[in-house]
């Protein structure tokens, strides 16, 4: 009696649950979902030719074309020289490859009479981002053996923004200010480097600071057409001749000029690049960097060096050596 | 004796009902004045905070505030509150994309408060219009990484040269498309106002207030309110409601988050390159190389 009473309740129960939840979950299969429309946006908004860098073309070798016979090419190891061996290492492998000798200055070997010793005995000389400057007597010798037909070869970074690298660039403080009182190696020499990079926004190898350069007048800018220089900076020459010019849009970091800037020159027997990371292995064949590296090794060996010169000391002379101003090309 | 229980019970009965009809008039008045509000009103415009370093954890909840947005139909437009100078270059896109799939349906504004630098403006590029202060920071386009990368010891077992160490070149092109890719994206939203070359924006300079306004990065000096209520103007919304969506969890909690999301706190000391070096490099469209003390030190003052 109970249970009867109790059926036509339960059986509304049922019926009313199931109307209800079996319509909410009917009617969206019959209104359709809520889910929107999605538009490819990510690929409708890129532009793959726009973005894709390829990747620099390398090829060619190291070549020389210099058929001189062995030459001693001293490289500075004593002055704080920032050059890693890796880069060292295209360079040498060039010179070693064509049969000259490849000669380290160290720090002892540099003091007094054994800088010019080292000097005397060789027919190049290759200076890279020096830390430390030279004394009077270096510089002296230096001179005299530029003078007498040795070669000198002076590779310049912009100075670093670590605190460890060298800010205190010879050839970055030539210009600015001379080191311990003395003019330094390179403006002795006719050459100088200014401050601050090199980079253009137009034209450039996958970044702004990896600038172009072209071709001028001179040995060392035979067969190149366009160099990479990466982080370079600006050298200039007192009377000798621009080897390489970056192209044009190209501007100075300090002061944001558009100009020809030269980046690579030569007066007489030195020459002065304004960078040394077209050394490394993955810069060296990239544009015509190998035809560079090669002319560069073609220079340090085509010297006709006086032998046995800087000539030893003689007693007169004195303080007189460091006065000359003149650049010697 | 009989009638006089009958009538105070009739008073008592009457005081009953006039105290329950307060008590229910005070729970109902609020959802009535809601509900008349609310149908006086047009529709509502969403406030949305992208503030501190973009990360992917950050632009999750921007994400899905932009996507209830869009799926809320009382939601007119959106405004984009934006204080940050940048982040991680994928979660920039990210927010960059859903913005633009926001701002495809309804108005959207960017009113930067601060800053609003690097990945920060490459994610409101696609506002409708872009409000910032005089003292506000933006621009700033261009990406930023680290070099080459550490070699690693022979302990290390790698099944490939690029495993885990990209080259420096191969760094370079990344970088470089990543700002193509940026760049393009300024020239193309800003377009039509922006006074700048393509070659002036890749420069990656911040401008302040009134010259981002003058070049282009920006549109117009406003604050917040001014936004909000331009933004419900361009919706066509006379009267509008208000709601604020504020980051989901803490500061704190936040920068935890997107600190190990861009992996900024992992670095190793390197010998080659005389400084420390991330582990796992990210690129950051941040505005790091850009800090100069003094002008925030006049401003504070």
């Amino acid at each position: 009696m109970q249970a009867r009473e109790l059926t036509g309740p339960a059986v509304a129960f049922v019926v009313i649950v199931a109307v209800v939840v079996g319509g909410a979950a009917v009617v969206p299969l019959v209104t359709g979902g809520d889910t929107p429309e999605v538009t490819n946006l990510a690929e409708r908004q890129t532009d793959l030719d726009a973005v894709r860098v390829d990747p620099a073309e390398e090829s060619g070798e190291i070549t020389m074309d210099a058929d001189a016979e062995s030459k001693t090419i001293l490289v500075d190891r004593a002055h704080g020289n920032e050059l890693s061996d890796e880069k060292l290492s295209t360079l040498t492998a060039a010179l070693v490859e064509n049969g000259h000798e490849v000669r380290f200055v160290t720090q002892e070997q540099a003091r007094g009479q054994a800088w010019n010793q080292s000097l005397r005995t060789a027919d190049a000389l290759l200076v890279a981002n020096p830390g430390r400057p030279y004394t009077s007597e270096q510089l002296a010798g230096v001179r005299a053996f530029n003078e007498a037909g040795g070669r000198v070869v002076l590779l310049s970074d912009p100075a670093s923004g670590s605190g460890a690298s060298a800010v205190t660039s010879l050839l970055g403080l030539s210009v600015q200010q001379p080191a311990s009182g003395g003019p330094g190696l390179s403006s002795s020499l006719g050459v100088a480097a200014r401050s601050g990079y090199l980079f253009n926004m137009h034209e450039y190898q996958h970044n702004f600071e990896s600038v172009y350069a072209t071709g001028g007048s001179g040995s060392l800018s035979q067969g190149v057409d366009r160099v990479v220089f990466h982080d370079a900076r600006a050298v200039t020459t007192a009377d000798g001749q621009v080897a390489l010019s970056a192209i044009e849009r190209t501007r100075l970091s300090t002061t944001r000029r558009a100009d020809t800037y030269a980046v690579a020159a030569q007066s007489g027997d030195v020459a002065i690049v304004g960078d040394t990371d077209f050394l490394a292995p993955t810069n060296a064949y990239v544009a015509d960097n190998e035809a560079f590296v090669g002319n560069l090794a073609d220079f340090l060996v085509s010297g006709q060096k006086t032998s046995n010169a800087p000539s030893p000391p003689s007693p007169e002379r004195g303080e007189s050596a460091p006065t000359r101003p003149a650049p010697t090309a | 004796m009989k009638r006089k229980p009958s009538a105070a019970s009739a008073k008592e009965t009457f005081v009953v009902a006039i105290a329950a009809a307060v008590l229910v008039s005070a729970v109902l008045a609020p959802v009535a004045y809601d509900y008349g509000s609310s149908t006086q009103s047009d529709g509502t415009v969403s406030v949305i905070t992208v503030s501190g370093t973009i990360s992917a954890t950050t632009v999750d909840g921007i994400s899905e505030d932009l996507r209830n947005a869009r799926t809320n139909e009382s939601v007119k437009a959106v405004v984009l509150k934006v204080d940050s100078g940048g982040g991680a270059v994928a979660p920039s896109e990210r927010l960059y994309l859903e913005v633009l799939r926001t701002a495809e349906q309804m108005p959207v504004v960017a009113s930067v408060q601060g800053t609003g630098a690097s990945g920060a403006y490459y994610g409101m590029l696609p506002a409708d219009e872009i409000f910032v202060l005089s003292s506000t920071q933006i621009g700033s386009v261009g990406v930023i990484g680290s070099g080459g990368s550490v070699p690693y010891p022979d302990s290390v077992i790698r099944t490939g040269p690029d495993k885990a160490q990209p080259t420096t070149d191969q760094r370079e092109r990344t970088v470089e498309s990543l700002k193509r890719q940026f760049v393009g994206r300024v020239m193309e939203h800003r377009g039509e106002n922006i006074s700048l070359s393509r070659e002036e924006v890749a420069y990656a300079r911040t401008y302040l207030g009134p010259e981002a306004v003058q070049n282009g990065y920006a549109d117009r000096i406003g604050a917040l309110p001014t936004a909000i209520d331009h933004a419900a103007e361009l919706a066509g919304m006379e009267d509008y409601d208000v709601a604020r969506q504020e980051p989901p969890s803490s500061l704190g909690l936040i920068l935890l988050a997107s600190q190990t999301d861009n992996g900024t706190e992992i670095y190793k000391r390197s010998d080659r390159t005389n400084g420390l070096v991330p582990v796992t490099g990210p690129l950051m469209v941040d505005e790091v190389p850009y800090h100069d003390p003094e002008v925030t030190g006049n401003a504070s003052a």
